[in-house]
């Protein structure tokens, strides 16, 4: 309104009679030329032109009026709906920046981390710091230290609901408090309160993690976001709460959706600083190492004597991808066995691997079904590496073969009805099947693995047919991204019969835990894919590991044979080892003498030896919670097998004995005074995690509705207006 | 200078008509696209209401208690926009969630109107009617917010247009949402 009012009085004074004088001498001869057409109707013109620019005025009023008018009316209801808007409806980044540093030491076949998180609060009120964050799913968390200033507050394990407690009270006291409690195997919530005003709270996490080892390299990785997974079930609230702020509902499988799906956000929404970590790696592999890299990141590598140091050339990474690291030692020189020991608290704990040589192959014809997602959390660059991982894998198909490919997103669709020949013809339709695949829909896992896996069941009356003997394999390839992972574990396990389940990782941050644990309960194995330029290589492994496996019905025997012993083993019942893996074994009240024999079947039902002599094991450390996690795993396991709750007391008291986070026991950390008077309000921050890079969100942008119409309108009739207005003018000031 | 006035007045008269040209299109499309959706129902497949169009009708929205209605487009990219709603998501079946998506300066203009409690109609291309009732209505932040598909009940159907209805910049983070939720099924074919 105000603006028009100007306009229109700034028009009013342009009207009147400029002096002569004002005009610039060049143009006086193209108005006096204009001057003899207007003379005659000089003042007809004059009037008519007047009214259109009067008319002009108007509408330009007319549709610049709303704009102000609505600049009052403002957008005060959507306060408290958004996640990080204001009462005003205005946009804010998340008052913390969080900044995190790795330190990963290797000894061995242990890597032990201390992780930093640091939560640096911009804000000028106290704000409560919420972060959901993955680990590797290997991961034992053992320790809890929170940095104020210059405070040191040791952490300690408490039973879960207690640490909770714990932190609240201490939260609503007023002091410094910090907590991390285990959602899933490698999803875990980091809970900071009390942050001062522009200062700094850091939490440190001490994990350690088993090295990965197959084919003579050894893989580590670490991952720095979590997909954003799929909640399979009806909501368990009725309101519409999967609106607020991107955080998912509870929902009938998965009632802890709330906690782990934090808002997911790209890296351009954070603050430049904040989302970065800086890593470092310092690897004592115990053996010269030939090559150190990495498929996931630049490496800046540096060598002193036999301990190889590893930074990101980058300097600090973006979190919206894993760091993925391997070393390898020279040609000839990988080991085939290996064994640690350490004593702790009175007890022995030793840590043996040993890998089965190659064997000589015996091919038998296969029934191969590949089960690809094709859900919305794949869309983007994930998508590409599973097509491209298809493709792959069909071409591994010799003819005798038969296969099938099965894709799902909120349903399943299997490309036959049953699995069929590897005829050319059938290859090819399979492959262009398989380019036009597109991801979008729901993850919903559970109906595709049940076609896949009885697939097979129906096909048996048909195979009698032809007697040769077929090995039954389903190569899943997927992100994870779901939250209901438990009850897909009892569901292979229900339908798998004699097939074998193996699972391939797509994507720059899979859900590894689902990926390990699939391929376990599946009896296959699993292998994960960083992006489209390293998919050859672990793909290769894969589908040549999976021609046969290399050794079946393991059985391990520990010096000493008492029946105590053998309860102390871990895996207690080992499973089918494929071509480069290695066999794991952990146990409890053993010391280092005798000698440990393996035994085990090979494929052309030969039998297979070996012996490791104890007495040659090397120091380890952090044994004892390998040993007590692998105990947690196999009480969660029986637990599960048997459909029973697990025993929470055995799994509390071994947690708190070795000092272990597990899904029972967290940590919390609590200062002893006061830092907050109680005046003072305390803010919740919800840090937002980054999208794994190369992949589209599940959630839908709202796209553009608006149209340059009101705007272009405006400013043609504003032209027209000033054109009119300086023709007047002209005219006027030379008649 | 007259050489100046002349170069203003030919840009500010090219800016108006395409400032005019939007709206103009945008009704000018609907009656093309009113023959081309009554095609598509005839003949159950689609068709496109002009040989070079990218985008075809998937439903007809009604809103009888504003006496509006208009033919809505798949997909939502900014040139069909122009012609019509899009359709941002569902309309496989008869069950899923259902976004449209439409301008606020032409098609969705009316949508300020709506108040909780209106009634919706989408007509598929089977010619049967979904009646909807609306449910809320709400501002969002579209750079903070997202639309979570997968947790969308199935019987609901979203509009989306930019907000504040008179605002002049065409690149503004708000958004009205109209949240309506299914009645039951209207089987009876509409004409």
């Amino acid at each position: 309104m105000m603006f028009s009012a100007i306009l229109s009085k700034h028009s009013a004074s342009l009207f009147c009679p400029a002096s002569p004088s004002m005009a610039p001498h060049g143009y006086r001869r193209v108005s006096s030329q204009m001057g003899w057409l207007s003379a005659r109707r000089k003042p007809r013109v004059q009037s008519i032109m007047e009214g259109v620019s009067l008319w002009l005025a108007v509408l330009l009023m007319l549709f610049v009026q709303p704009l102000y008018a609505e600049a009052s009316t403002g957008s005060e209801d959507s306060a408290g709906v958004l996640h990080f808007v204001n009462a005003k409806g205005q946009w804010q980044e998340p008052a913390l920046v969080l900044g995190s540093d790795f330190d990963v030491r290797v000894s061995g076949l242990i890597a032990d981390s201390r992780l930093v998180r640091t939560f640096r609060n911009t804000s000028d009120q106290w704000r409560e710091g919420v972060f959901v964050f993955p680990l590797p799913e290997t991961a034992s968390v053992y320790g809890l230290t929170m940095k104020v200033g210059e405070r040191t507050i040791v952490g300690e394990v408490q039973p879960r609901e207690e640490a909770k407690k714990t932190y609240e009270k201490a939260r609503d006291s007023g002091r410094h408090a910090a907590t991390v409690e285990q959602q899933q195997p490698n999803l875990f919530t980091t809970r900071v309160a009390n942050i001062p005003p522009g200062a700094t709270v850091s939490v440190e996490l001490n994990y350690q993690q088993l090295v990965g080892y197959q084919d003579g390299i050894f893989e580590l990785s670490v991952p720095t976001t979590l997909i954003p997974r799929y909640m399979p079930g009806e909501p368990l609230a009725t309101s519409s709460q999967q609106w607020k702020g991107g955080w998912a509902v509870p929902t009938t499988e998965v009632p802890d959706a709330d906690s782990i799906s934090p808002f997911t956000v790209d890296v351009a929404d954070v603050a430049v600083d904040s989302h970065r970590a800086s890593l470092r790696f310092t690897i004592d592999a115990g053996l010269p190492l030939a090559q150190v890299s990495s498929p996931s990141h630049q490496l800046a590598t540096e060598q002193d004597g036999g301990v190889v140091t590893v930074k990101p050339q980058a300097g600090n990474i973006v979190m919206n991808r894993d760091f993925v690291l391997r070393w390898q030692p020279f040609a000839g020189q990988e080991p085939g066995a290996a064994v640690f020991q350490q004593r702790w608290d009175g007890e022995d704990y030793l840590l043996a691997m040993v890998v089965p040589g190659r064997a000589g192959k015996t091919r038998l014809p296969r029934e191969l079904t590949f089960v690809i997602d094709t859900s919305g959390s794949m869309a983007g660059e994930s998508i590409r590496q599973a097509r491209e991982a298809l493709q792959m894998g069909l071409e591994t198909l010799a003819p005798g073969d038969r296969f099938n490919v099965i894709q799902f997103n909120s349903q399943p669709h299997a490309l036959f009805v049953q699995p069929e020949m590897a005829t050319p013809n059938n290859l090819a339709r399979a492959r262009h099947y398989v380019s036009q695949l597109q991801a979008d829909g729901g993850t919903e896992m559970a109906p595709a693995l049940t076609m896949a896996l009885q697939s097979h069941g129906r096909g048996v009356g048909e195979l009698a047919e032809d007697a040769s003997p077929r090995v039954r394999q389903v190569v899943f390839m997927t992100d994870g991204a779901v939250g209901n992972e438990s009850a897909l574990f009892g569901q292979i396990r229900r339908q798998l019969g004699d097939q074998r389940l193996f699972t391939v990782a797509i994507g720059s941050a899979p859900n590894r835990h689902f990926m390990r644990e699939a391929a376990r309960w599946g009896r296959g194995s699993y292998t994960a894919v960083q992006d489209l330029a390293d998919i050859s290589g672990p793909l290769a492994r894969l589908f040549t590991a999976m021609e046969a496996p290399v050794l079946t019905d393991i059985e391990v025997n520990w010096p000493g044979q008492s029946v105590s012993t053998q309860d102390d083993s871990f895996p207690q019942r080992p499973g089918d080892l494929f071509q480069g893996e290695p066999l794991l074994q952990v146990v409890r009240g053993v010391p280092a003498a005798g000698e440990l024999s393996v035994s085990g079947r090979l494929p052309g039902g030969g039998k297979w030896q070996q012996s490791l002599d104890l007495q040659q094991a090397a120091s380890g450390t952090g044994l004892h919670r390998y040993w007590a996690r692998e105990k947690i795993n196999s009480l969660l396991d029986e637990a599960r097998v048997q459909a029973q709750e697990p025993d929470k007391e055995q799994i509390t008291r071994l947690a708190v004995e070795h000092s272990l986070m597990s899904p029972y026991t967290s940590f919390v950390a609590v200062d002893a005074t006061p830092a907050r008077d109680l005046e003072s309000a305390l803010l919740k921050d919800n840090l937002p995690t980054l999208l794994p890079a190369g992949s589209q969100s599940g959630m839908t942008r709202y796209p553009q509705t608006a149209t340059a119409a009101p705007l272009l309108v405006a400013l043609g009739l504003f032209g027209l207006m000033l054109c009119v207005a300086i023709a007047m003018m002209q005219r006027r000031a030379y008649p | 200078m007259s050489r100046l006035l002349l170069l203003l007045i030919t840009s500010s008269a090219t800016l108006l008509v395409f400032g005019l040209w939007i709206p103009l299109k945008a009704v000018v499309a609907q009656e093309l696209l009113e023959i081309a959706w009554a095609e598509s129902q005839a003949r159950q497949t689609a068709s496109r209401p002009w040989p070079w169009a990218d985008t075809w009708p998937v439903a007809k929205l009604s809103m009888p208690d504003l006496g509006d209605s208009m033919i809505v487009l798949a997909g939502v990219h900014g040139e069909s926009l122009a012609f019509g709603p899009g359709q941002m998501m569902g309309g496989r079946g008869p069950q899923g969630a259902v976004i449209i998506a439409g301008h606020r300066d032409t098609h969705f203009r009316p949508l300020k109107y709506l108040e909780p409690g209106n009634e919706l109609r989408l007509q598929s291309r089977d010619g049967s009617w979904q009646s909807y009732r609306v449910h809320e209505t709400r501002i969002v932040d579209s750079r903070s917010e997202f639309i979570d598909t997968r947790q969308l009940p199935e019987d609901t159907l979203l509009l989306v247009t930019c907000y504040p209805f008179d605002s002049m910049d065409p690149g503004g983070p708000l958004r009205y949402v109209v949240e309506a939720r299914s009645q039951q099924t209207d089987t009876v074919a509409g004409l």
